[in-house]
Formats: structure tokens, sequence, C-alpha cells
């Protein structure tokens, strides 16, 4: 019998993968990404379902993994208590090993995971500046080990050269904390339109809330095609206690009033906020799902992983008995509300709603999709051009107001 | 980097926005489908071929003009393109017609209003007539009413308006006018807006539809109107209508006893920045009262395009202005409007399509010259609401030119009986560049301005069709 996709992802995102001894010296396998590298290096695979998960391998808590991952002359197998499953896996692309012209290793620029590129061009988090950090944050403690941006033309030519392996379809734009009204809306804008400029694809960001809803506006004016505002604890204890930088400069209900006007204005499907499962009661991120899905927003949730470099390092891990029932409910919600799950799909670190199908009871139904056509070379087009004319029936520019009235 | 208020993000049900958006190319094609039905439907044995032509031509164009298909001077060029390509006029005749002295009398108008705003003497002298009449609320508010009244004699009324706008956003900040219930605040900036309406069709200055009535009537009748003429047949009008504005705007607003002294400061305050007259400013200011002097004293003898092109030479010689000065305030398009508009007026009244269009609408409905006075002075009222002024000119010249002979009437008399009304729009933003600016405010709502605006047109047209009959007669009209 074959593995549900889901569970196992579920699984191997919390309790990684142990190598067989012919993997384990094949760096090539492993991605090294920009920011979280020296923490969990991970494996990308492939299971059955088409499901991408993020694996920790190699680590001293994998180790005691029941799944081991092995290789013979056909390919890349998954095994756990006798069963052999087969599964794939992405290898890091080529571009890792190339330089940016003025010098900037390419990884460095951008991790690809899936079919997205996701890069931080920003130099730190202003919650880390201000010791407020995240506790399960895992790049704070880190820190991003740089004291200038990434310029606009290393970030074009890392997506250009990512572009040409063939390795991503969008970007993925994810920045700190950065002060201001507009909460780095304006930092991100040259990015945004610089990736806007050079290639057809789907731009997704995710950062903090503005404080005025006018910069949400902004954002999808100028090419944002997906954003996210993550609230990751529902939990207003939880929340203040865990995410200090985010309640005190942010404020827990700004989040929520945020994403509800990006739903407004963003297309069906493509606002989205994580929730982090394990950290509070499974009833409480219920609750928190029950938020985001009554205001159009679309819940992901990521298992939490206790990392040695995090604050929470000695925290327990959540089991899958704990979190199942969580999924099942995100995708009963999701479906309910009539919140369209394609966008936001195919993420190693976290579960998509989609692909908490896995976890449905018996009785709900699971809708045919469109998942495939969206990945689909046809449907990706469709989907980008369809953004595109959205944007240009809904988006004015105060000028052009002035224009026709021949001020 | 572009700003947060840039953009407005419309979230309006998607197929709103489809059918808004196909609102453009469905209006181009029925647009091209009138012309076609005009040209093949329409029976008219009685109407030369040129002339069948010429109508399909201008069926198309008042078509784009009334529903802003195209901007205004694109659809006076398609104009200008079609009236060669349909044969109603050799190509040189009707390119030619841009020639025509009301299109410089225009630009030359538009150079010397520029060189005004441009050197800060129009601006200047706002702040002058505000700080002598700006004392109490009522007095600051009959000042702003004067001032944009009587600066609109002399220079477009958008420009008086656009001038006179920033003054009034700062006094209304100094005063903190709260823009959702303050009765000070949109009479402030109604004063602004009908002040400049009203002294605007007092002179030849004040807008620029006037001098396309005087084009399109030269070119069909070869007369036309002096400076002095025209002044002395509206300053009438003008009086009057401001009379009745200030009432309306007195009873429908009332402004209570707001403390202006802050607003008096504010006005001080300018005027000290901006310090003494300066050399350029003074060349301009007699320049500009010479030129004046010579519209109302010699405009006839010289022509008033002349005279307006001469002062502007003038200013260059004298240095007091640089091209690149006056290049941005110069409205090129509304020319390129005007030129395609005389055009097209000519090309209907040679072909006499005008008059065959005059004999089925207007001499068909009307008993006698008084129902015709009144048909086109209330039609123009009525367009000028909707869309520019200088295209509800451009509609109804050539129409009014050929009726005027059907019913004895002087065809001279048409240019102010349908410029003037023309220029009097006092409800909607789209009316004139003024309301807009007034409603941009933030201070004025349409529905505050729905029955003192009626009331006013009311007013306006029965101020207006008295002095045809009993004070234009003065001026040689008969009927």
């Amino acid at each position: 019998m074959s593995p549900n996709p889901g569970l196992l992802k579920l699984d191997l995102a919390i309790r990684g993968v142990s190598l067989d001894q012919s993997l384990r010296n094949r760096r090539d396998l492993f991605h090294e990404p920009s920011v979280r590298g020296p923490i969990a290096r991970c494996l990308e695979l492939v299971l059955p379902g088409e499901v991408l998960v993020s694996a920790p391998a190699d680590e001293a808590f994998t180790a005691d993994s029941p799944y081991r991952l092995t290789q013979d002359a056909k390919g890349f197998y998954l095994e756990t208590d006798g069963e052999r499953s087969e599964v794939g896996i992405v290898a890091p692309p080529s571009y890792y090993r190339k330089k940016t012209r003025a010098g900037t290793p390419m990884w460095r620029v951008g991790s690809s995971y899936g079919p997205y590129i996701a890069i931080n061009p920003a130099s730190r988090c202003a919650f880390s500046a201000r010791g407020s950090h995240c506790r399960f944050c895992d790049v704070s403690n880190q820190g991003v080990d740089r004291t200038e941006p990434i310029s606009v033309e290393d970030v074009v030519e890392t997506v250009r050269a990512a572009f040409a392996d063939g390795a991503i379809e969008f970007v993925y734009l994810h920045i700190g904390y950065i002060e201001g009204d507009d909460s780095g809306v304006q930092f991100i804008e040259p990015y945004v339109r610089a990736i806007k400029r050079h290639f057809d694809t789907l731009v997704a960001v995710q950062l903090q809330p503005p404080r005025e809803d006018r910069w949400i506006d902004h954002l999808y004016a100028i090419g944002v095609d997906a954003v996210s505002y993550s609230i990751q604890i529902h939990d207003e204890h939880l929340l203040a206690e865990m995410c200090a930088g985010r309640v005190e400069q942010v404020g827990r209900q700004r989040y929520y009033d945020a994403l509800a006007h990006a739903a407004s204005i963003f297309p069906n499907g493509t606002v989205w906020s994580d929730l982090i499962i394990g950290l509070e009661p499974a009833e409480s991120t219920q609750s928190g799902i029950d938020t985001l899905v009554a205001m159009g927003v679309l819940p992901v949730l990521s298992v939490f992983r206790p990392l040695s470099d995090i604050d929470l390092r000695d925290h327990p891990m959540p089991s899958i008995e704990d979190v199942a029932p969580v999924f099942t409910h995100l995708f009963k919600r999701v479906l309910e509300a009539g919140i369209n799950m394609n966008w936001v799909r195919d993420l190693s670190f976290a579960v998509t709603p989609f692909e908490a199908r896995f976890f449905a009871d018996s009785d709900t139904p699971i809708p045919s999709g469109l998942g495939p056509l969206y990945r689909s070379k046809l449907g990706n087009m469709a989907v980008r051009n369809l953004s595109k004319l959205r944007r240009r029936l809904r988006v004015r520019q105060v000028s052009d107001s002035y224009g026709s009235s021949n001020l | 980097m572009s700003q947060p208020n840039n953009f407005v993000v419309d979230t309006r049900p998607l197929w709103i926005l489809v059918l808004q958006r196909m609102k453009q190319p469905v209006l181009l094609m029925i647009g091209v489908g009138l012309y076609v039905a005009v040209r093949t439907l329409l029976v008219a044995t009685d109407l030369s071929p040129e002339g069948h032509r010429a109508l399909a031509v201008f069926a198309l164009c008042v078509f784009y003009w009334v529903f802003d298909v195209l901007p205004l001077m694109i659809t006076s060029i398609l104009a200008i393109i079609l009236l060669p390509l349909t044969g109603v006029l050799p190509a040189k005749e009707a390119y030619a017609l841009f020639g025509s002295e009301a299109v410089f009398f225009i630009l030359g108008a538009f150079i010397l209003a520029a060189a005004m705003m441009k050197s800060g003497l129009s601006g200047r002298l706002a702040l002058v007539i505000l700080s002598r009449f700006g004392h109490d609320p009522v007095a600051l508010l009959r000042g702003i009413f004067i001032l944009n009244a009587t600066m609109s004699f002399f220079m477009s009324e958008h420009a008086v308006a656009a001038m006179t706008f920033p003054i009034l956003v700062e006094i209304t900040a100094a005063l903190h006018l709260p823009a959702s219930r303050a009765n000070y605040g949109r009479s402030l900036f109604l004063a602004m807006a009908w002040g400049s309406t009203i002294g605007g069709v007092a002179t030849l200055l004040g807008g620029a539809r006037a001098p396309l009535a005087l084009g399109i009537l030269r070119e069909v009748t070869g007369e036309s109107y002096s400076f002095a003429e025209w002044a002395a047949l509206n300053i009438p009008l003008t009086l009057s209508l401001s009379v009745a504005a200030w009432f309306i705007l007195r009873t429908f607003f009332p402004i209570g006893t707001p403390d202006v002294s802050k607003a008096e400061q504010a006005v001080d305050e300018k005027l000290m920045k901006i310090g003494r007259m300066t050399l350029q400013e003074r060349i301009i200011a007699v320049v500009m009262l010479g030129t004046i002097a010579t519209w109302i004293f010699f405009g006839e003898h010289f022509g008033l395009a002349n005279i307006a092109l001469a002062a502007v030479v003038l200013l260059f010689a004298l240095g007091a202005v640089e091209w690149r000065d006056v290049e941005g305030y110069v409205n090129w398009g509304l020319i390129l409007m005007y030129g395609g508009a005389i055009s097209l007026g000519s090309a209907l009244h040679k072909s006499g399509a005008a008059e065959w269009l005059a004999d089925h609408t207007i001499s068909s409905w009307a008993s006698g010259p008084v129902s015709v006075v009144l048909m086109i002075t209330t039609a123009a009222v009525m367009l000028t609401e909707m869309m520019s002024n200088s295209a509800a000119v451009a509609i109804l010249m050539p129409l009014s030119i050929a009726v005027a002979a059907q019913f004895d009437l002087d065809p001279k008399m048409m240019a102010p009986l349908v410029a003037v009304p023309a220029g009097l729009s006092f409800i909607l933003p789209i009316g004139t560049p003024a309301n807009a600016m007034a409603y941009s405010s933030g201070y004025l709502r349409v529905r505050d301005l729905i029955l003192p605006g009626l009331l006013l047109h009311g007013i306006a047209l029965v101020i207006f069709n008295c002095l045809v009959w009993f004070y234009w007669p003065l001026f040689g009209f008969k009927y």
C-alpha cells in the first residue's frame, strides 16, 4: 500500500531522513540555502503525488529517523518498516556554482525550492536588530552575514541564471521587518519592478504589514502577484511571548487587518499567512485557520522544528497524532470557503491547504483540482497573463485621472 | 520611487471593469458605424454629395467629442484628415484653415497668460487684492469672487482658477476648516470656480471658446467682433450673473462668522515672501496693459491676433520671458483642436451640410427667432455641463449660423449666442477645469451643487435671453 504523501511529508519534515552509506558523501544532492545553510542541511524530495518536502538529512537528530534514503541504478528510494517507495530528488541547480558579475556567489542571492527561487535581499530583520526577534526564527540568531542589501543587479542576474537552468517558474521575495510606515514596500519595489521588467513571471512577496493599507494597494500596483503577512502564532499571549517584535512594532491586529485588506485587493488564493503548528495548542491553530479563512486568506502551516540554532531548541516537537487533525480542519475550511488552493503550492518547508487534502475525512469531497493545469506550461502562461490583465483592469494611476479631467 | 498615493486599486467586480475598458473600442466602432450609416442610409436628395459626406464626418466628430472617445484634439485631427480623404475639401484648403486668425489669437493669449503666471505677476495681483479685501469672512469671500471674475477678463479662466487654487488651499488650511462640514470652505472654492466662469465670458481672453466661435464665424461669413465690442456685449451679463451667483452662494452656504485673521496672516506671509515687484514683472505688466488698450482701441484696425503676437514678440525682445518659460503653459492640444473644428465648420457651410442640418433640426422645431435663441442657448448650456465647452462650440456654431440665415437673424450674433452660454458651467466637474479644481479641494460634492447650480443656470438663461432681446439691439442686431 502506498504511503499517504501528506503524512509522509509531515513525518519527514519533523524527523528527517537518514542516508544510506552510499549517499553520505553525495554533496551534489544537498541544498545549501543562502540563509539556512549552516542550520539545517536538507534534501529536496519529491514524494508520490508530486508532493515536495525539504527533509533534514545528515544531522544529529536525523540519525534516529525511521526513514532511510537509498539508491540503486534505477533511482532513489525511501525505506521504512520494510516498505520501499520510489522518490525523486531535486538536485541543486547549476546556478549555485556561478557568481554574479559583481562577484557574489549566486547561491547566496537566492535558493531554489521546487518551482520557485527564494530571495531575501535585505541585510537584516529589524526585529533582530532590536533584540525582539521571533524565538523560533532560524534566521535571526544566525543573522545574514552582510551589511548591505543585495543589489538589484545581482538579483536579476541570479534569477536569469535560475530560469536558464530551468530550475524555477516564479520568484519569491521575502524580507524580515524593515522599519517605517511601509514596512519595506519601498525597499522591495525596485526588485519587483526589475524582475517584472526582465522576466515574464509571477512574483510573490512576504514581508510585515505596513501601517497603512495604501501600501498594500501599492504593492499590488507595482506588480506583486501574491503576498504574505505571516502571523505565525494565533494565540495572543503566546505571540507576545514568542514574537515581541511583531506585537510591539506591528501589532497583532494589524496583521489581520492588513491580510483582510490584501485579500480584497489581490486575486483569490494569493494572500497567505503562515501559522506554525506545534507551538500553540491545536485548538488555537484551528481558531487561527478559521480567522484567516473567514477573511479570504489562505493559511499555510509549517511544522515547528527545534533546530539547534534557535532559542526554542529544547521545545518538544509535535507528534503526527497532534498535528494531523489540524490539517484535516485546514483542508475542510479552505474548501468550504472556496479559496483557490492552486496559487500557493509546492512549498517544501510548509504544508499548503492543497496538500492538506491527504488528511481529509473520508466524507470530505476532494475536488479534482486544477493543480496539474496550473503546473503545466500552458496553465502557467495563462495564469501569468490573467494576473497581468487583472492588474491592468484594477489599477489606476491618479495622474491619469488628472489628465482625463483636463486639469 | 513612486508614491503610494499614485495608485488606486479598483475593487469593483471584474466584469464591470472589463465592460468599462471595452467602452472606448465599442464607442470607436459606434462612431465608425454612425459615419457609415450617414453615408449609406441617410437619404437626402436636397443635399449635395459633398454635403452628405461632410455630414457623415460631422456626425462622427460630434459623437467622439460628446462621448470623449478620443482626446478632443485627436478628433479634430481626424476631421482634418477625413475632409480631404472624402473629397469634401481639397487637402490644401483643409489644412490652410489651421492658419485661421483665431488660432493665432489663442496662441498669443496663451503665451501672454503664461508670461504673467511664470513671472509671478498674476499671483502677486491675486495676493494684493486679497490682502486689501480679506479683513472679514464675507469680505474675503467677496474678494475671491471678484478677483477671479476680474482676472478672467484678462486671462484664461482656467489659468485664473489654477492660480487661485493653491492660495485657497493655504487659506483653508490656515483656518483649519474641516473638509466635510465647512460651508466657508465650500463657499471659498465655489467663489473661485463660479467667479472664474462668470468673468471668463466677459471678454475674448477669458476662454478660448470665444475665439473659436469667432474663427468659425469669420471662415463662414467673413464677419467678426472687435475686442471692445465683444466685451461691451457681454459685461452686463457678467455683472448681473455675479450678483445672482453671490446671493445664491450666500443663501445656500451660510458661513457664520469664522475668524479669518489666520487667512489674512497667510496671505501677508506669502506677500512678504515674494518681495518687491521685479523688473520682469513690471515689463510684463506694462506690455499687458498696452496690449489690452490696443485690443480695445485699435483691435479692428490691426487685428486681434496681430496685436497678441506683437505683444509676445515685444516680451521676448525685452527679455521678459524665455521660450522654455512659456512652452509648458501653452495648451497646444487646444490649438490643434481649434484648427480642426474651424476646418469642419467651414466644410459644413461650404458643402451646404450645415444648412441642410439646420433645416431638419432647429429650423423645423422652432416657431420663430425667440424659440431659436432659446433652443441654441439651452443646448449650449446643457452641452457644456457634459463636455468640453470648446467641443460644444464646435458642434453648435456651424449649425447656428445656418439657422440664422433661415430666420433672418444676423449670423454675427451666433458667435456670442453660442460661445457665451457654452462657457457657463456651474455644476459638474467635467464642465470646466475650474469646477474640477473646486471639487478636488474635497469641500464640495456634486449633490451640494445640483440645486444652486441649476438655479444659477436658470437665472443665467433668463438674463442672457433678456439681454439678447433688449440690450443687443443697441449693437445693431435686428430681429
